[in-house]
């Protein structure tokens, strides 16, 4: 494995999965697949975090879930945004932009630092 | 992208299972797992290196798991709480719905529940009122004492709380200031108004310390003043009670500076005391006035503040914080026993204690009113317990009927305790409903039982308040949910299969066990309280048997009272009393009309006097004493057991007196009365002769041991009892038929021969008549609740044996098609009820037997363990029993074998 380790913060992580479970409702598996491709595994995701994040946001009412069959037929744990976690990814997308957007402005207005 | 696109459906069902949070983890994570290492495994691992990746990929398992645990235990007890609050919406829904169906079975409930706790809740309201209760308005009504004594009477030593004025200084005096004292004179009725005014009110006499005492304040107006309670000259003001100012005066200040004309005496109104407030006794005053005013304007020769004559006053002392009680009542006891503040002779054995405001908790002897309030208490509970067995029987058999529903329901996924918590819920809606009816009786049943217990309560508060309600709630809620648990409890652990495959026939043996100890604990209560009736009517009627010497039912009293209390001093007024009666005696229907100088069993006088013989008298012999015209005993009935009357002559009479034969026998024991003298004040007074010896009667009460009297004829009465010996009473010998055309007539003779007085006649009987009341009270409430009793119990016994005949219709097809007759069946089924029933009639004897002696103290020529009564009481019971067995034993014995056994 040569792709770089980043650290994600809880924060970060979470508007991952919301991102993820926008596109429908999915399993705790099925989460980690789609981080892990829409990265182009620039990153990944320490998957014992990634069920901590569901569960916490679940506890927080942005998601819901259900028992049901996966693709393969079996028994499996489905997720799905509610209202209040459709609203969080809203600003958490937001607030993460302005974020990057400032890191790269300091990137690059500083050229004489070296990296 | 390979997720699904759309979430499997909803598992409804799922959520009915409580949520178990560690497999739902643990399941979760091993999908996780399967997934991961399937993949892996495809792209070219091994499973061995798949799973390694898999692991490391995840971090630290356990500690995940752990995390994920405790998040998910969170949210299923959020969940929990308000799934199970929609669930409770949906159960009651539920519960409505299927009592709409057995409406017979759910009235049932509600009307015996609701009996059962309403007959319990007014009872232990009346109670509270009576024992716990302490008087409203009152500033810390538990630091203030009653002062009680004992006193000597004929039957023994008592408590007592009365008191005269001397008593009650020297008791202050005793205590310094050690304690603030006051006194006051309970609540007695008073005519209101003047002439032949009917209105009464509850006056009491009180000092001005009394308000101060109880930290009482007055509401309009003012309370009267230190120089207006003076003892010698009380003022005639007055101070209403809030609830008489707004009953009679309507609220209005108008009624400050009113005069009031109450005992024949005017008062002026200066004031209001404060809302509530309506004295300390159960009885509740009025109106209050200073100590003495009634006093005022008597003639005497001592003051009634100096006389131990005037006693009816109530002590009542607030002790200095940190004073020791014992030493109080030490104080209080030698104070007491000090010749001075003794009644003539010193009492040097008294003994002072000092008890609770509340007047019922003192040491003093209970009423047999109260006491009869307690044992109804008892009989109320018995009530709730044979209400509670009949609903538990009524409730277990809807649920036998249910059993398939929910064998059904249960193999459906329903949780068991879902199921229960279902069951339960309708008992509680029943409780519920049953509290509402509870509070209808309690209320109707409260006013009935202070009518009837304590009739000449003036009650202050309305039968019904907020406890009540807690109580109803609180009770029925209780036997409710008790009479719920059991039949719940049956019904929610059947064997499923065995439900399922049998149908109603399943666990049958069981149930039916239960249902019949429901029903002999039912037979065993309702003989307990038919014996309890049975005992009183029967002491009733032994009461009512008793002689008293007089027809009570023919002797009607004339008396005629004044307003104001100096003409009914008037020396004249024997004289024309005497007219009076020869013009009674003239009225059709009259027999006889005699004088007395009082009302037969009305009063009592004593005059000292001396006998020749050296006494041999028992100690406390006080001989009751009344001045008689010769006719009195023609006019009372009394018969002459020896010698004669005395002499019928005009003018003065001779010097002769009649003795009873209990005085006779006590006063000369070892020889003839007839003959002997009696001697007035002093032994060289003149002779009066015994003349004849009269038959026993009554002084006072019905039932009381015989007292010596003895008899002086109005025209010759000894000096030392001339001023009030004289002939104030006209007592005529009617037929009873003519009470009402007499009683006016006599009026119309009082009207025209006095103007102004006002005349009060009255008949023996109705005089005498609430002294049977506390055995009519006893005799009518226990036959009220065990005629109630018997009846549910038999509803109990045609209701088991109707259940067990219906669930063996197939076997009684069999029976009749192998050649049974209608009378073995008959037999089969009633000899089934009936051993039941003898069961619970032997358990009942027992309880019986065991509960004797807390009523014995209210029997009368009776014991409680009489044997003729309790074989009435169970010869009724299976008599009873039997009929209502046999009403579901003809139906089994009528089965048409063939339709019985196609049926299953």
């Amino acid at each position: 494995m040569t792709t770089t380790q980043l650290d994600l913060l809880q924060g970060t992580l979470d508007v991952l999965v919301l991102r993820a479970l926008s596109w429908g409702p999915m399993h705790g598996y099925a989460v980690a697949r789609f981080i892990h491709q829409g990265s182009d595994g620039t990153f990944t995701v320490i998957d014992g975090a990634l069920y901590t994040s569901l569960h916490r946001m679940e506890e927080r009412g942005w998601l819901e879930s259900e028992w049901g069959l996966s693709e393969k037929g079996k028994r499996a744990k489905f997720y799905r945004l509610t209202m209040p976690g459709r609203r969080a990814l809203r600003t958490e997308t937001t607030s993460w932009n302005d974020y990057v957007a400032a890191v790269a402005r300091v990137l690059t207005a500083t050229p004489e630092l070296a990296t | 992208m390979n997720y699904p696109e759309q979430a499997p459906r909803w598992r409804r069902y799922l959520r009915m299972i409580r949520p178990n949070v560690l497999a739902d983890v643990d399941d979760e994570l091993r999908f996780h797992f399967e997934s991961r290492i399937e993949e892996l495994v495809a792209s070219g691992k091994t499973p061995r290196d798949a799973r390694e990746i898999a692991v490391a990929e995840f971090g630290d398992v356990q500690e995940v798991q752990r995390g994920l645990v405790s998040i998910d235990r969170r949210v299923a007890a959020r969940r929990g709480r308000v799934e199970s609050l929609r669930d409770l919406g949906s159960d009651v829904r539920y519960a409505i719905r299927s009592l709409g169906h057995s409406k017979s079975v759910a009235l049932a409930i509600l009307a015996t529940l609701g009996l059962g706790v309403g007959a319990n809740a007014a009872m232990f309201t009346l109670l509270e009122t009576i024992y716990v209760r302490p008087p409203a308005g009152v500033a810390a009504p538990s630091e203030i004492r009653r002062v009680w004594r004992t006193v000597r009477f004929r039957e023994g030593s008592q408590y007592w709380p009365g008191y005269s004025y001397v008593q009650f200084s020297a008791v202050t005096n005793a205590l310094g200031d050690r304690a603030t004292t006051a006194t006051y004179a309970p609540p007695g009725k008073a005519k209101l108004g003047t002439g032949e005014s009917t209105a009464q009110v509850q006056l009491s006499d009180a000092s001005t310390g009394y308000f101060s005492l109880l930290g009482v304040r007055a509401a309009l107006g003012r309370l009267y003043s230190a120089d207006e309670d003076r003892l010698d000259n009380p003022a005639p003001v007055a101070v209403l009670s809030y609830s008489y100012w707004e009953r009679a005066y309507g609220g209005k200040a108008s009624a400050l500076g009113s005069t009031i004309v109450v005992a024949a005496q005017k008062y002026t109104v200066v004031g209001v005391a404060q809302k509530g407030f309506t004295g300390i006794d159960l009885d509740a005053a009025d109106i209050w006035v200073p100590l003495g005013s009634r006093a005022r304007g008597r003639r005497g020769a001592l003051s009634w503040w100096k006389s131990n004559s005037v006693n009816g006053f109530g002590i009542l002392v607030r002790p200095a914080p940190g004073v020791d009680i014992r030493e109080l009542e030490q104080r209080t006891t030698t104070a007491l026993r000090r010749p001075e503040a003794a009644y003539g002779s010193s009492d040097s054995t008294t003994v002072a204690r000092f008890g609770s405001i509340i007047a019922a908790n003192g040491p003093g002897e209970s009423s047999q009113e109260q006491r009869i309030a307690i044992r109804l208490a008892g009989v109320a509970m018995i009530v709730l317990l044979i209400a509670c067995a009949n609903v538990v029987n009524l409730l277990l058999a809807r649920a036998v009927r249910r059993r398939r529903e929910i064998a059904v329901r249960l193999a459906l996924g329903i949780s068991r305790s879902r199921l229960l918590r279902l069951l339960l819920v309708e008992s509680a809606l029943l409780s519920l409903a049953a509290a509402t009816v509870a509070l209808a009786i309690a209320y109707g049943g409260g006013v009935v039982l202070r009518k009837l217990l304590l009739p000449d309560v003036h009650w202050a508060r309305s039968p019904i308040d907020g406890n009540v309600v807690l109580v109803c709630l609180g009770v029925a809620a209780a036997s409710g949910l008790v009479a719920g648990l059991i039949p719940a409890l049956q019904a929610a652990g059947p064997e499923l299969t065995d439900a399922l495959k049998t149908g109603s026939g399943g666990g049958v043996v069981r149930t039916s066990r239960l249902r019949i100890t429901m029903v002999i604990a039912q037979a065993a209560l309702s003989v307990v309280l038919l014996v309890g009736a049975t005992l009183f009517v029967r002491s009733l009627a032994n009461v009512r048997q008793v002689d008293i010497g007089f027809d009570a039912h023919r002797i009607l009293t004339t008396s005629v009272g004044y307003d104001g209390p100096s003409a009914s001093r008037d020396s004249t007024i024997p004289q024309r009393i005497a007219v009076l009666a020869q013009e009674i005696r003239a009225l059709p229907g009259v027999d006889a009309a005699a004088l007395a100088s009082m009302e037969p069993m009305a009063g009592l006088s004593f005059v000292d006097f001396v006998v020749d013989e050296a006494s041999t008298a028992p100690a406390h012999w006080d001989p009751v004493v009344t001045g008689i015209s010769p006719n009195y005993f023609a006019a009372t009935g009394l018969h002459i057991v020896r010698g004669r009357g005395l002499a019928p002559v005009n003018g003065r009479a001779p010097a002769e007196v009649v003795v009873n034969e209990t005085m006779a026998k006590g006063q000369w024991p070892n020889s003839e009365a007839i003959g002997r003298c009696m001697r007035f004040s002093d032994p060289t007074a003149p002779c009066y002769r015994v003349v004849g010896v009269v038959e026993d009667s009554r002084v006072g009460q019905v039932l009381e041991a015989p007292q010596p009297q003895y008899y002086l004829p109005l025209g010759n009465i000894p000096d030392s009892a001339a001023s009030f010996l004289r002939g104030y009473y006209v007592v005529a010998r009617i037929d009873s038929q003519h009470v009402a055309d007499i009683t006016s007539a006599t009026r119309a003779l009082v009207h025209r021969d006095f103007p102004g007085g006002v005349p009060d006649i009255s008949q023996l009987s109705q005089h005498i008549e609430p002294q049977y009341r506390p055995w009519k009270l006893g005799a009518s409430l226990f036959t009220v609740f065990g005629v109630l009793a018997l009846v549910v119990a038999l509803i109990g016994i045609y209701s088991t044996v109707s259940y067990g005949v219906n669930q063996r219709l197939h076997e009684f097809g069999i029976r009749i098609a192998l050649g049974a007759q209608l009378r073995d069946v008959l037999s089969l089924v009633i000899g089934e009820g009936m051993r039941t029933l003898a069961v619970g009639a032997f358990c009942g004897v027992l309880l019986s037997l065991a509960a004797g002696r807390f009523v014995a103290s209210l029997l009368f020529g009776i014991s409680p363990g009489d044997p003729i009564t309790i074989a009435a009481v169970v010869a009724t019971l299976l008599a009873v029993g039997a009929f209502a067995a046999f009403v579901p034993a003809r139906r089994a014995a009528r089965v048409d074998p063939v339709s019985a056994l196609r049926a299953d």
